[in-house]
């Protein structure tokens, strides 16, 4: 991330203005594609280079794909694979005229792919114009033009005392003004010991330490809402059916660490999440839990939600500051790590939006009960799980650490529809390992899944049915891989590419060669999608050799 | 890029501006083909501008000057070196036995090497017995060293680039680095972003203003009223350094009794700055933990430039911003050797070092070693040379790397004074407006032909070194002088510049270290002491004055020569662009021709309106002594009723609008406050530039 | 105030902060770097310059890691060079030909001993190239999206003229709005040439001459 860029949006109009990206998608949303005045107006409204600018429009799939008066996204993501294999794609490209990218020349209609919409319990799943539709009759909806809004998951809670899935009530807020300084607070954030949700596990309260301890008034929070991980729709669940949870989080984070200002970033797959944060935010302004001198405090704080365009590496959370501040989602190599130079260069606590909403309990209860929550398990506190759409009851469920994948996936999930049987399933993303049907009593918490070369990841349990075509997944995997690279670093802007072709191609895949691509990938990478894609190819690898075709 | 590719690299100082970027210059047989910056060049750091890097062309351009040309009849003709050297020793001898030394003059020239100009000023001293010897910093920065001198002592930055990253606050004036000296510039503007406060003061709005502050703009010929503003807030306000001042400094009071008079509201009236800018542009200043003044030719270039570059030193003598680090006085040089081609007493009053022909002891050192007696007298600045020769006194000169006819004020004078000599020696790569007049030309060497040293705007000696040879029968500039010394009977005694560099450092205690082996790649900032350790920041302890004191300067605001009025209602002031340099004689024999074609006459979108103009319309600019035509650049970074424009095109003739104004102590002349009248070409007949009185 | 460190058996004191290549350069030691230039911040994206550091499983990148007191580094370490040389191998297949001898891309992969034969062999960038300006020349081709060319025009030379476009495979860089140099803010200071280990951004002189890609130098 550039510095003097950043400098020079601070310079210009602050953090307060509309970002280089939040007008490039107004221009895109009026006139479905940007002009070179546009450019040049985003330009000299933000005081950014043109050149700034133009890198911009070429990076977000919101921005590239050609928009019709009527624009299709049809989800390409892992849930709507593993219900159609792809042959939702076909069906819709085929009735519509129009491949993937293209917009018909009299420009009323036009399709584009996402990844993904969020609505794994129900695949495969359109976004049509402003409906998203979902299930198996997903696509005649969409071809005859009477696109029905799909129903949003079910969720419910497996512990006596639901944390995550209780409405937020800014109890723990309350108690931390009251009761705790921030230093305490902080410190009962560290003792909790909670792992960061997002996939990577890092102690939240270390890092709340570090953003503390660092230098300077202007720190900031954010709350990562880009869940692009395909098959997962929790933060999805939270932002949009529990956001006061995810507020109090920010709030605590922001009282422990010293912050006035909190950011979500929100991916613009979700279109209703915005809303629902936006107006959650002004009833907890009206209610006091938000805004100047909260509750009578000395303790002041503002959430702006900000809406992305289309990347899944903004997940990754130097790109998602970059995505902030309206610039390129690129990778920034760590040091310096967001703590010490964060959004707009200053210290900047980075939390999953789950994450963060595990605070609130912690906050009004205390470590030691959070500790207790998960009493099978060396990881503390419970985890949003999500199942997709091959299992009976795909809802998101929140769920103790130490059951094993099996019981979540047999009783919990109830197994899968149709008499189906698991072939396998993926947990935690598209970079978390395949586990095979033969080890789904493997524990499902953080040590027992990183053993199998699997991962809690942000917590989605994808099951694929005995139909699914191995090879196929390994090429809509690495499509997606290849697709996804910010092209920053070697390995993944090209490896990945790589990867895909060796797959895609109509041939044997040389295993030795195609296994010196993923050291590289792993070792080389810069940060977790271009060594993480490697995982499920690995497990593929070393579960289902004699369904790839290697040579 | 490796050097296996070209056939020879040489590792040398740029010819360009005053900021003396290192460079590596790539030679293929007998041709530059490419310029790359030296990574640890200490001035640019590994980068350089398209100047230094892609405007090497000229070196081999089909008219560069490969024999010598001596004048027959009306016309000049091929002649060989023999055939040249013969007429001017025969001429200038004629004319020394007829009208004594000092009808003859020369001209060195800061865009020659160190060398070559100490060799161009032992020419006229002890070969031709005058100390009619002066150099074009004559018509740029001798406000800069006068005022330098007075205030602090020595003729020169107080400090060096590194101080630019080092400071707290930068104030630019009269500087336009970004274009001028692009190099600093891109320093200024990185220093910028990481948090360096930057004021910008100058009628137009420059470019690194977008990344300051603060800017002001004053209206022409009004700095002194700026500078006196700022010091009034700093003592009204208590930004002070008493101790400073107590320890370090005299004349303190009568500048506090001067100030009274300069209240914001007043300088407001003056300048036409907003009096709450001045006191937020003190302040800025004033509350800094280290500041440094940056400024350029649009501070000197005025009637009273070098008492603004004085009061500039008042302002940084009452802060106690002075001899550490990121508390700079930086004067940026507009050419190459700006700043060595004075050191050398390329000067009609000083010897090297700025030690004065007056003074008994030096002269008495010097006449010992160059082993005949020199003149006490002060000689003639350029401009009483172009007098002198109206007058009939001045019968030849010897003009060195200089095109005055082009670049000096006041075009006419200056052509009738060419006109007037006897006999004119022009020593150049091209021939150019001066040497229509000469008698004979001689063909010298572009600095990627010659070794040397130039010393850069933060008194840096830097090592040049050839990277080809000079084209055809073309020498360099140092072979030719000696030369002509020797066939004039004085023998210099040297082989290579560098015999004159030891002989300037035994001659020179301020230069006493130098050697070429001591400059490395790295050079070596004056003074250098014997041992050869040099001065970054100078004025750590004390000045380099007799008393040891900075030197305040009580000095008042006077208007500028010049001032807008019903018939000339527009202010002009010029200077340069990015792509070009001065008389473009250089770059216009490059592609930096295919960036910019033209100069511009830039003006505010009222003004236009005013007089119907449009952008890009052609125009008429009348001053009171000439008249000139341009294009109109309509633009808001002039501020109404003043126009701007560069001066690279000899076409154009910027300078028949420059009257003879000039600094009132060292004869600068006042290029920065013209008068004009402007209005639209209704047609575009054929052009040709002409003077109001033709 | 320093850290002590050991490159290659090579112990050396350094100030804290010091980053291993920095360090590795005081030691004398070559680590190979494409996306490193020493005038601008390091950027950690061309993952070449990896080393081995005792007590890390896995090899990392010398330019973006801070050496701590006691740290025991291998420059040469076998897995290190492995990445190294398969990533150069990578690079060397997005490109339609091969670089030229003198460049630093060339260079890193001879002394790393790949470039023989590829691995992955595959698509290529396509041929595409900026010839309008008198000074500067874009083969956009052989972009391997380094961004040195872009830091120096942000972070040396300040003009913002370059940025980094597309994303993935099809990354590559752009002058302005993809008009190319001549209407881009562009001060033709020729700080990208300066630092493009590929000649992907060179000096048109260079390719008339001969001495760059003959295929471009015949088209101007």
């Amino acid at each position: 991330m550039s510095r003097n860029l950043v400098e020079l949006i601070r310079r210009h109009d602050g953090i307060a203005a509309p970002t280089a990206l939040d007008l490039l998608k107004e221009s895109v949303a009026a006139r479905g594609e940007l002009t070179e005045e546009d450019l040049q107006r985003t330009a000299a409204v933000t005081g950014l280079p043109e050149a700034t600018v133009y890198g911009i429009s070429t990076f977000y799939d919101d921005l590239r794909a050609p928009r019709g008066e009527r624009h299709v996204r049809v989800c390409t993501g892992t849930a709507c694979f593993a219900a159609t294999g792809g042959s939702h794609v076909q069906a819709l490209s085929e009735g519509l005229g129009l491949d993937l990218g293209s917009v018909r020349d009299d420009g009323s209609v036009s399709l584009a792919e996402t990844v993904c919409l969020g609505f794994c319990h129900s695949s495969p799943a359109v976004f049509d114009g402003e409906v998203i539709v979902a299930g198996p009759g997903a696509v005649a909806q969409v071809l005859s033009d009477s696109p029905t809004p799909a129903p949003q998951p079910q969720w419910h809670s497996l512990l006596p005392e639901p944390v995550l899935t209780r409405p937020g009530d800014w109890s723990g807020l309350r108690r931390a003004l009251s009761e705790l300084d921030p230093q305490q607070l902080l410190e009962l954030v560290v003792s909790a010991e909670i792992r960061g949700r997002g996939g990577a596990g890092f102690p939240a309260g270390v890092k709340w330490r570090f953003v503390r301890a660092a230098a300077g008034d202007e720190k900031y929070v954010v709350a990562n809402g880009d869940e692009g991980d395909p098959g997962s729709y929790i933060d999805k669940y939270l932002m949009e059916q529990n956001p006061e949870l995810v507020l109090e989080g920010m709030a605590l984070a922001g009282l422990a660490v010293g912050a006035a200002h909190g950011f979500i970033l929100v991916r613009s797959e979700y279109p209703e999440s915005k809303p629902s944060l936006d107006a959650a935010i002004e009833r907890a302004r009206q209610a006091g839990f938000l805004g100047e001198r909260i509750l009578g405090s000395d303790f002041s704080f503002e959430i702006t939600v900000v809406e992305g365009a289309g990347s899944y590496v903004v997940g990754e959370e130097t790109a998602l500051l970059a995505c902030l501040e309206g610039l390129r989602g690129t990778v920034s190599a760590r040091p310096p790590f967001p703590a010490e130079r964060g959004l707009y260069g200053r210290p900047t606590v980075v939390n999953n939006v789950e994450t963060l909403a595990n605070v609130p309990f912690i906050a009004a209860r205390g470590a030691e009960a959070y500790q207790a929550l998960s009493p099978n398990s060396a990881s503390s506190g419970s985890k949003l799980v999500c199942f997709n759409e091959r299992f009976n009851q795909p809802t998101v469920v929140e769920v103790p650490f130490g059951m094993s994948v099996r019981e979540l996936c047999e009783n919990v999930a109830g197994g899968l529809r149709d008499g189906g049987r698991i072939k396998a399933v993926q947990i935690g993303g598209p970079l978390g390992g395949i586990l095979p049907a033969a080890r789904l009593d493997t524990a499902f918490d953080f040590d027992a899944l990183a053993a199998e070369g699997c991962m809690v990841g942000h917590g989605s349990i994808l099951a694929f049915d005995e139909l699914t075509d191995m090879r196929a997944l390994a090429v809509h995997l690495l499509r997606f891989g290849a697709h996804e690279s910010c092209g920053k670093c070697f390995p993944c802007r090209i490896g990945l590419r790589r990867a895909h072709d060796m797959f895609a191609a109509d041939a044997p895949v040389d295993r030795a060669r195609f296994e010196q691509l993923l050291e590289t990938l792993e070792l080389g990478s810069l940060c977790a999608h271009g060594s993480g894609m490697p995982a499920p190819l690995r497990s593929l690898l070393r579960h289902f050799p004699q369904e790839l075709s290697l040579a | 890029m490796t050097s296996e590719r070209f056939t020879s690299t040489a590792t040398t100082t740029c010819g360009y501006c005053g900021v003396g970027c290192r460079l590596e210059a790539h030679a293929d047989h007998g041709r530059i083909v490419s310029i790359a910056p030296a990574l640890d060049g200490p001035a640019n750091e590994g980068h350089t501008c398209l100047k230094g890097r892609f405007a090497h062309q000229f070196t081999r351009s089909r008219d560069r000057l490969t024999s010598p040309l001596i004048r027959e009849g009306k016309g000049l003709r091929v002649a060989s070196w023999e055939e040249a050297y013969a007429r001017i020793v025969s001429e200038l001898t004629r004319i020394k036995s007829q009208h004594g030394p000092d009808a003859i003059a020369g001209l060195a020239s800061s865009r020659a090497t160190n060398e070559d100009c100490y060799a161009m000023a032992r020419l006229m001293r002890a070969a031709i017995g005058t100390n009619n010897i002066d150099n074009c910093s004559r018509v740029c920065h001798s406000p800069t060293s006068f005022a330098l001198r007075k205030s602090l002592g020595l003729s020169g930055a107080t400090g060096s680039f590194t101080d630019i990253d080092h400071a707290e606050v930068a104030v630019l004036i009269g500087v336009n680095p970004t274009q001028g000296h692009p190099v600093v510039g891109a320093r200024i503007k990185q220093a910028a972003l990481r948090g360096t406060k930057l004021v910008t003061i100058d009628p137009r709005r420059i470019e690194l203003a977008d990344y300051g502050v603060l800017h002001l703009s004053p209206r022409p010929g009004t700095n002194a009223a700026v500078a006196l503003g700022l010091c009034h807030v700093v003592q009204r306000d208590g930004l002070t350094d008493e101790q400073f001042i107590a320890q370090r400094t005299s004349g303190y009071e009568a500048v506090v009794e001067l100030l009274e008079a300069y209240s914001p509201h007043a300088v407001q009236e003056i300048t036409g700055i907003p009096a709450a800018d001045i006191e937020r542009a003190a302040h800025i200043y004033g509350e800094a933990a280290s500041a440094s003044i940056l400024w350029g030719l649009g501070v000197t270039e005025h009637k009273y430039g070098s008492e603004v570059v004085q009061l500039l030193c008042n302002l940084a003598l009452m802060t106690g911003k002075l001899g550490k680090p990121g508390s700079a006085m930086l004067p940026l040089r507009g050419q190459n050797n700006v700043q060595g081609s004075s050191d050398m007493g390329a000067l009609p009053d000083t010897y090297t070092a700025y030690r004065s022909v007056a003074d008994e002891a030096v002269a008495a050192q010097f006449e010992q070693a160059w082993g005949v007696p020199l003149s006490r007298q002060k000689g003639y600045t350029i401009p009483q040379m172009f007098d002198a020769a109206v007058a009939g006194k001045l019968k030849a000169m010897y003009i060195f790397g200089e095109d005055v006819a082009q670049s000096d004020p006041d075009t006419a004078h200056v052509v009738e004074a060419l006109e007037s000599l006897e006999f004119l020696v022009c020593q150049e790569i091209f021939e150019n407006e001066t040497t229509r007049y000469a008698d004979v030309i001689l063909p010298a060497s572009a600095f990627l032909e010659k070794s040397g040293t130039f010393t850069n705007a933060e008194r840096r000696f830097q090592r040049v070194e050839p990277a080809i040879d000079p084209p055809g029968g073309a020498r360099t500039d140092f072979e030719i002088i000696t030369t002509v010394s020797r066939m004039l009977g004085h023998e210099m005694g040297w082989q290579t510049p560098w015999d004159a560099l030891d002989e300037i450092a035994r001659l020179t205690p301020q230069y006493a270290g130098l050697s070429y082996e001591r400059l490395g790649r790295h050079g070596l900032q004056w003074p250098v002491a014997a041992d050869g350790t040099d001065s970054p920041t100078l004025y750590e302890t004390r000045f380099e004055t007799a008393d040891g004191l900075g030197h305040f300067a009580a000095l008042p605001y006077k208007a500028p020569g010049d001032a807008p009025d019903n018939e000339f209602q527009l202010v002009m002031v010029t200077g340069r662009v990015l792509q070009h340099y001065n008389a473009g004689t250089m770059t216009r024999r490059t592609h930096n021709l295919d960036l910019v074609d033209r100069d511009w006459l830039e003006i505010h979108p009222d003004d236009a309106a005013r007089l119907w103009i449009s952008d890009g319309d052609r125009v008429s600019v009348r001053s009171r002594v000439g008249q000139t035509q341009l294009y109109a650049r309509v633009t808001p970074r002039i501020e109404p009723g003043h126009v701007f424009t560069s001066f690279h095109f000899p076409e154009t003739r910027t300078n028949l609008l420059i009257g003879q104004s000039a600094d009132v102590n060292t004869a600068c002349p006042e290029y920065k406050v013209v008068a004009v009248d402007v209005r639209p070409m209704s047609e575009q007949p054929a052009f040709t530039p002409q003077l109001v009185s033709a | 105030m320093s850290d002590t460190v050991r490159i290659d058996g090579v112990q050396l004191e350094v100030a804290p902060g010091t980053t291993i290549l920095e360090a590795a350069k005081l030691a004398g030691r070559w680590v190979p770097t494409l996306c490193f230039d020493e005038r601008q911040a390091p950027f950690g994206a061309c993952r070449v310059c990896m080393v081995g550091v005792e007590g890390s499983a896995n090899p990392l990148p010398a330019c973006t890691t801070v050496c701590r007191d006691g740290m025991n580094v291998s420059t040469e370490d076998p897995t290190a060079r492995r990445v190294a040389g398969a990533v150069v191998e990578l690079v060397l297949s997005e490109l339609p030909a091969a670089p030229a001898p003198h460049t630093e891309l060339a260079q890193v992969a001879q002394r790393l001993q790949v470039g023989a034969e590829l691995r992955w062999p595959g698509a290529v960038h396509a041929v595409d190239h900026d010839l309008e300006h008198p000074y500067l020349a874009f083969q956009h081709e052989l972009c391997i999206s380094c961004g040195r060319c872009v830091r120096a025009c942000d972070e040396v030379q300040g003009a913002f003229a370059l940025t980094a476009v597309g994303r993935g495979f099809d990354a590559n860089v752009a002058a302005g709005l993809d008009g190319g140099f001549l209407h881009s803010s562009c001060v033709s200071c020729g700080a990208c040439a300066d630092t493009c280990p590929t000649d992907a951004i060179t000096e048109q002189l260079l390719l008339v001459g001969g001495n760059g890609n003959s295929a471009v130098a015949a088209g101007v």
